[in-house]
């Protein structure tokens, strides 16, 4: 996934009516890039099948 | 009797049986501890609010039933304090925010009212990094501290939680673990902190985060407080419809059982990964040794996703998070102490993509542990890859991903895995870096199994002192 700059990410914020003051942009920017470089290995698994559900509280019980 | 400093320290079911057997009054602990408030929480500012008054009210109400000769519940008498996270009827409920510093509820957490049913005494309401989301860089109601060291970081978000109860500001404490929030302090503070089930205990009145893995759980200075603050809270509430309807069972009969036999598995990639400090690795695989002088067996196990899971979990909670607070981002962002927006900004602006990846990884990462927790009892790791960081080190800017990526992650992949998977957890003292800081080991349970979690808990926890030091300068 590409890189993001700041003007990509006070871009994306505006469309959510947030505004992103210069003193946040930075390291929010950083923030941002650091999440989607970190998780970028999740893209060579085979997630496709997997469902995203979380555990449910009445599940199996302990054995 | 024993000197008023040691009543303070000892846990909550002694402090009870104390109780009951008329050896001490709870007006008398109740003073007791907000002497100690007084005298030291100005230096280590676990409260944000302390209840004088109410308490002292209570306490006078609890003496009278125990004079009256009255069937005591387990915590009677006990004083007791909570996250300001967890609404409390008529006390101002901050969340440690500026946004809510005039917030006072009407009713109390589904947690508040069942530890006051069981006799516990609110002294008053802890510190929090702001909305329990962590990173917070200044805290509106005061920087907590470490008490073992004040220009260190007592971990969070539960920070007062952990504070309070490693320097027996009260007995027990409550905090709330999305992703480490209880275990976290309890690590870096000395103390035991324990996550429960996710759905074992109502978030009832509790301000979220993340729907799908918030929990409240209890701190305390023993494996057996925990289970006693567990015992009182956990069960079915109508009010959270994600809470299960599996019978409680009761916690303390299985404290004193032998661990023999039981199967451990040692995280590999936590235990001995290079993110953890030689001094954590070291004093974490001691206490592997030390179950399995007790008569468990252990061997090393690999869970492949858990180096992701600190950013797994903040793909998924954080956005969690972002959707609950996008009105005020829109309308407050100032109010907000600026790490906590940056934090949020950045998780209103997380990809659809990345979190679908993240929510089918999680469920990976889930099928993972549970497969391992089929052929083991606990699993065990570290609850932290270091001992508490100075707290200058969480101020300084962030000027790279690189360091976004190490300062957000790396510390998350250590306690997220239980979130992720639902399962509990619990953190324990077991040892002590050579600047005296706490450093602490962390056990993982089948879901719904708190019982086997806390008899090796209570099992290593008595074969070792390390849950017996104190603080300096809390006398």
């Amino acid at each position: 996934m590409s890189d993001l700059t700041t003007d990509h990410v006070a871009a994306l914020a505006a469309a959510l009516g947030l505004q992103v003051a210069s003193d946040d942009l930075v390291e929010v920017t950083h923030r941002l890039n650091a999440l989607i470089e970190v998780l970028e290995p999740l893209a060579a698994l085979q997630l496709e099948t997997v469902e995203p559900t979380p555990g449910l509280a009445d599940g199996p019980p302990a054995s | 009797m024993a000197d008023r400093t040691d009543l303070a320290f000892f846990g909550a079911r002694q402090l009870a049986g104390l109780v009951r057997d008329r050896k001490v009054s709870p007006v008398e602990l109740t003073q007791l501890y907000l002497e100690r408030i007084e005298r030291l929480d100005g230096r280590l500012r676990a409260y944000i609010t302390v209840l004088p008054e109410a308490a002292l009210a209570s306490a006078r109400r609890a003496e009278a039933s125990v004079m009256r000769g009255e069937t005591l519940p387990a915590l009677h008498g006990i004083p007791y304090a909570v996250k300001d996270q967890f609404d409390t009827a008529g006390v101002r409920t901050t969340s440690g925010s500026r946004i809510l510093e005039d917030n006072v509820p009407t009713a109390d957490a589904t947690t508040i009212a069942r530890l006051n049913s069981a006799g516990g005494i609110l002294l008053g309401k802890l510190n929090l990094t702001e909305f329990a989301l962590g990173g917070t860089q200044q805290f509106p109601f005061g920087q907590p501290r470490n008490p073992w060291n004040t220009d260190h970081d007592p971990g969070g978000s539960s920070s007062g939680s952990g504070i309070a109860v490693a320097a027996a500001l009260c007995a027990v404490s409550l905090g709330e673990d999305t992703g480490g929030s209880v275990r976290s302090p309890a690590s870096f503070c000395g103390v035991v902190g324990l996550r429960p089930t996710w759905g074992r205990v109502s978030r009832h009145g509790s301000f979220p985060l993340s729907w799908s893995m918030d929990t409240p759980g209890p701190l305390g200075r023993t494996v057996e407080d925990a289970a006693l603050l567990l015992q009182a809270i956990a069960g079915y509430d109508p009010n959270d419809p994600l809470t299960s309807h599996a019978p409680v069972p009761d916690y303390g009969r299985a404290l004193g059982d032998s661990v023999r036999g039981l199967r451990v598995g040692i995280i590999r990639e936590l235990t001995f990964g290079a993110d953890t400090e030689p001094e954590v690795r070291d004093a974490v695989v001691a206490a592997a040794r030390k179950l399995e002088g007790l008569g468990a067996a252990t061997e090393e196990v690999s869970l492949r996703l858990v180096p992701l899971a600190g950013a797994i979990f903040m793909a998924l909670a954080d956005a969690d998070g972002a959707g609950v607070h996008h009105r005020w981002l829109r309308t407050r962002a100032a109010d907000y102490d600026h790490g906590t927006r940056r934090r949020l900004l950045t998780a209103s602006l997380i990809p659809s993509v990345i979190q679908q990846r993240a929510a089918r990884a999680r469920a990976l990462l889930r099928a993972e542990m549970l497969d391992l927790l089929a052929r083991h009892d606990v699993l065990l790791c570290p609850t932290a890859h270091q001992a508490a960081p100075p707290i200058a080190a969480a101020r300084a800017a962030i000027a790279t991903r690189h360091e976004a990526a190490g300062r957000f992650f790396t510390r998350r992949s250590y306690v997220t895995p239980a979130a992720l998977a639902g399962t509990p957890a619990i953190a324990v003292p077991c040892g002590f870096t050579r600047s005296g800081l706490p450093i602490s080991v962390q056990l993982i349970a089948r879901r719904f199994d708190e019982a086997t979690l806390l008899r090796v808990a209570h099992a290593y926890e008595q074969a070792t002192d390390w849950s017996k030091r104190r603080p300096p300068d809390t006398a």
